[in-house]
Formats: structure tokens, sequence, C-alpha cells
């Protein structure tokens, strides 16, 4: 017995992808002899996601996140491995899996380009053949929490891409899909937008209980919405977690910010210990976690310290750490 | 494995069918300008042929065994089945597969044939409208003799011949796009196919009777003649009862082939869409 809502094993994407060196040379020589590379965009990926899960995925440009996503909303087809969404099997794409997904892509424009936005929704509405009444409640309520009723019959290629991008969630939204995949739901949108973006993701989740996977270059998406990461980097899953396992398994050091009562000599407080950060008052020393106590009591006492922090380094540093050549241990 | 979404219009789903050529409706409407040019060039190249089969015939009443009017008639028959059975937005396929727009299609609940064919739909309605108007206008202009079958059954035939046509030209053009999953590239393919062998083997120039024999045979042999030349000739009561029905027989054999094929290659191809982009 499973209950999973996504159960993903020993997944496997590769892609034949034929390179040609640059210029027209190339191109002839692509054209008598075509050199193929295997790409690994997903090399043996395994986790399960339950009912209800906010889950977050992460890695850098090229990863493999969006492949991932794409194999679990039935876009593309397995290399290798085992993939079950709510009991179905994606990429057979049957009818009532795709009525219980959607599938949102930040870069990709999924409503019709040239009508109103209004026009895609009552055609979902056709396609997912929702009932008038729900329909209409449904609508008027993603409308509401959205605040896109000025929008709605304006053609979608006049939109700004923030009002296009809270279409497209609507228009994903219609059906009240069970599951939810977002790439990058909150790419190219201002500081605002993306709050908006987070609260109404998150507000989604809470109130119908779906289960979501989401993509996203900001650490800031995944900080707030999700308490699950997955990490995945040249394909493999290097790490299944609560965000905050992130800090311990990984950090190696803590910071010991302070503010100077008085200006103090640079020298000096380079020989106390590594300095990541000044600015006068400011100072931030980066201390490895076993030696923590030792140097703030040194600080303390050889320092005019009007005030001391002692912090976990953000996260966004350890991930990039992790990113730029560092082993998974 | 099978890809479930090649089903053909279940009865209780026809709404959604609907709402799509509503919609493909309202997207010609906001390019009008581009669907008038569409007429404009689609009249002018009927005009070209009809002038230089008047400019041929001159005094003459009959020319390699068409009377004038017969092959006048020949020439707005190639207007009329041109916005009939030569026209489908399967066209797009090829560029949505390159694109990644497929996409959007594809994760839907829809069937992919009945996509493309409400759209069809719309686009033939549409262009059937417009033509017959501008037939209308030309015919009368020019008062030349129409000609018109003379016995009952031959409308019949004709109708029958005519809608196989055009769904064996629906199967055929997604055919050509769905080449696009392995090609990513699907210019050459549909302008061979849609300037050689479709314009010219269908007979929307010239009836192919008028080529040598052993040519002719050939190009019996492909699908193309039944797209145009046989309704056209079915029209004219060029040919005999049998061979009408020789004609309906071989017109549908192809269809079902190409409908097969089309289901392959969607199902195929599918499973080697990259969703590129993104």
């Amino acid at each position: 017995m499973n209950s999973s809502v996504v159960e993903v094993k020993r997944l496997k994407k590769f892609f034949q992808v034929h390179k040609k060196e640059p210029g027209l040379v190339g191109s002839i020589k692509s054209l008598v002899a075509r050199q193929y590379e295997e790409v690994r965009a997903v090399d043996d990926v395994s986790f399960t996601i339950e009912e209800g899960e906010l889950v977050g995925f992460i890695g850098p440009n090229g990863a493999g996140k969006t492949t991932t996503l794409k194999c679990l909303s039935g876009l593309l087809y397995p290399t290798a491995g085992f993939i079950s969404v709510l009991g179905f099997l994606p990429h057979q794409r049957k009818s009532e899996f795709l009525r219980q997904i959607s599938l949102v892509m930040g870069q990709k424009n999924q409503l019709w380009w040239d009508l109103p936005p209004l026009e895609t929704f009552q055609l979902n509405k056709e396609i997912y053949e929702i009932p008038e009444e729900k329909y209409k409640e449904t609508l008027n309520e993603l409308i509401t929490l959205l605040e896109v009723e000025d929008i709605l019959k304006i053609q979608v290629r006049k939109l700004s891409l923030g009002q296009r991008m809270k279409c497209e969630l609507i228009a994903a939204l219609l059906h009240s899909p069970k599951v939810l995949f977002l790439d990058e739901p909150t790419i190219g949108l201002d500081v605002v937008m993306q709050k908006k973006m987070r609260d109404f993701i998150k507000e989604y989740n809470r109130r119908y209980k779906a289960t979501i996977l989401l993509t996203s270059h900001y650490m800031g998406d995944v900080k707030e919405l999700c308490r699950r990461v997955l990490i995945i980097d040249k394909g493999k899953l290097v790490f299944d977690g609560q965000l905050s396992e992130i800090t311990q398994k990984y950090a190696d050091h803590k910071l010991i910010s302070l503010i100077l009562a008085k200006e103090v000599d640079q020298k000096i407080l380079n020989d106390l210990a590594k300095v990541k950060e000044f600015s006068y008052p400011k100072l931030v020393y980066q201390v490895k976690k076993d030696e923590v106590s030792k140097i703030a009591a040194k600080v303390l006492d050889q320092l005019p310290v009007a005030d001391l922090n002692i912090e976990e380094p953000p996260i966004e540093d350890i991930i990039r750490e992790l990113f730029t050549g560092k082993n998974y241990a | 494995m099978k890809i479930s979404s090649v089903s053909f219009l279940p009865a209780k789903t026809m709404p959604k069918y609907l709402t799509l050529a509503k919609i493909t409706l309202e997207e010609y409407l906001v390019y009008r300008l581009n669907f008038v040019l569409w007429r404009f060039r689609s009249f002018v190249s009927f005009l070209t042929l009809f002038f230089f089969w008047l400019a041929i015939y001159g005094n003459r009443g009959e020319f390699l065994g068409y009377q004038k009017s017969q092959m006048l008639t020949y020439v707005v028959g190639i207007a009329f089945l041109r916005s009939v059975i030569l026209g489908s937005r399967s066209v797009d396929l090829g560029g949505q597969i390159r694109s990644g727009e497929l996409t959007k299609i594809v994760l839907r609940p829809l069937g992919i044939f009945s996509f493309w064919f409400s759209r069809d739909l719309v686009d033939k309605l549409l262009n059937i409208f417009f033509t017959l108007l501008e037939l209308g206008i030309v015919l009368t202009v020019f008062k030349f003799p129409f000609w018109f079958p003379t016995k009952a059954e031959t409308y019949i035939i004709f109708i029958l011949l005519v809608i196989l046509a055009l769904f064996l030209y629906f199967f055929l053009s997604f055919v050509i796009s769905a080449i696009a999953f392995w090609t990513e590239e699907v210019w050459a393919t549909r302008w061979l196919f849609g300037v050689i062998f479709l314009e010219f083997f269908a007979g929307a120039f010239f009836p192919i009777d008028v080529l040598p024999i052993w040519l002719q045979k050939i190009i019996y042999l492909t699908p193309f003649p039944y797209l145009v030349f046989f309704p056209l000739k079915i029209w004219l009561e060029q040919i005999s009862r049998a061979m009408a029905i020789q004609a309906i027989l071989v017109c549908a054999g192809w269809l079902g082939v190409f409908w097969w094929l089309a289901k392959v290659l969607w199902q195929k191809g599918a499973k080697n869409y990259g969703a590129y982009g993104g």
C-alpha cells in the first residue's frame, strides 16, 4: 500500500543533442557527419511526495529541475525509471490524470495569445468539463485573490508579464488540480508581485490541500513557501529534507556579526578572525563552528562591541557553495 | 504503451470542441486584414488560372477533350475545392512542435485530431463562404455557362468523395506536420509536398487527364488526385459510375492508411516530443 501522491523511482531522462561547431563550416560538417552527445538531464532520481505537501525544487540552471517536472506532468517520456502521480503513469496522458494536474511554466505562455484571458478561461471550462456553478465560484475566488478584475477583457499579448502570470495561474487552477507543478512561477516578476504570488501559492496549498512542487531560482520563494526542499545538481538529487537541515548539514561555519562602538584599526580586526564583511560600524566574522565560543569571547574582550550576534550563514550562501564544486557529503 | 489522447470526438465532449471552434473564429476576427489578404491572394490565383484557360480556348469550343464550359467549370471547381479540402490548420503543428507550444495542447484532456479538426472546420466554413461569394461575382460578370450535373446521383457521389477527400487531406497534412517530431524542420517537406505533389498531382492547376497516359496511371496510384481531380471529374460527369465508385474506394483506402499513419506518428512522436524551451 502506498498513498504517496508522487512517487519517483530511479528516474532517468537522457537527451541526444547534436553538437555543431559555430559558423558555416560547422554547419556543413554537421550536415555530413552529425555528432551526437548524450545529455543526462536527470540521472537516477528518486523521491516521494505526500498529499498536501509543498515542496521546493532547487538547483542551478540546467540541473534538471524543469526536465523532472516535465516528466512528472507527462510531457516527457522517461528514459528509464518509474513515475507515478496520483496512481497514474504520467506519460500515458490519460484524461483522468490530466484533469487532476496542472503545469505552469513561468517562461511559457499557455493562454491564447491573441484573445483576452477570459476566453482561455471559458475554453478551459469546457475542456475540463467544469460545471457552470463551480466555474463561476472558482473564477470569482481566483480573480479576487489575484486582483485581476480589470484585465480580463484585454488581449493577452497586451498584458504585462505580472498580469499575464496571474492569468496563467488562474487558467491552470480553474479545474482545481490536486497536483500542481510550478516551474519558475515568479520569474521576471518584481518584488511586490513575487510576494503576492508566494502568498497566493501558500494560500492555495492551505485551502485546497493541493500538492505542489515548485522550482525556482529565487531562494526567497523556497524559503518562504517550502518546508521541504529537493536539491538537484547535474541531474542528481543531492539533498532531500527540511530546509533547516541544509544549514546543519552543510554549513561548517557560523557568522559573528557585531556593531562596533568606535572605530578600530582594520589590522587589529583582521588579526582576530576571518573578516567576511566590514563597513563601519558593522563587522561580520566568519568562524568555524567549533571555534565560535572561543572567538566570540576574544572579540568581546578585545574590541569595543556595542552589539553582538551569532548567526547561521544565509541559506543562499550555503547553497551557492554547494553548487560551486563542493562535495556533497 | 498507448497514449490515450488520440480519440476522435467522444459524443459528450462536443461542447469543448464547439468552444474551440468559437475561439478560432474570434482569432480570425482579430486578424481580419490577414484573412482579407489571404482571400485576395486566393482570388487572384483563381483569376490567373481562369484567364489563362480563357485565353487558351480563345474561339475554340473544345480543347484536350474538354469543352470550354467544362474547363472553366473545372477551374471554378478548383477554387471551391481548395477552400473545402485543401486547407488545414494542422500546418501549425510543425511550428508548435519546434517551439514547444504544443505543450499547452498535450497536457489538456483533448483529442489531438478533434482539436485540429474543430479549428479546420472554422477555417473551411469561412473560406467556403467567401469563395462562393467571389465565384458568384465572377460567374455573374462573365456570364459563362457553368456546368451542372444532369443526374441526381452525381451530386451524391460528388459530396461523398469530397467528404472523404476532406478527411484524407486532414490526415495527410497532419502526417507531414508530425514529421517535425523528428526533423525539427518542416518547411522543406511541406514545400515539396505542398507545391510539387499536392498542387500538381491533385490536379489543382489543370486536369490530370491532359497528361500522358503512363504518367496518369502513376498519379492515380497516389492519394493526391482524389483530392481535387476526381471530385471534379465526377461533377463534370466525365467518368463512368464504375470509375467513380473505384475512385471512392481508393480514396477511402488512402484515408485509412493516413488515419493509421497519423495515429502512429502522433503516438511515437509524442514520446519523442522534447517540449523545448523553458
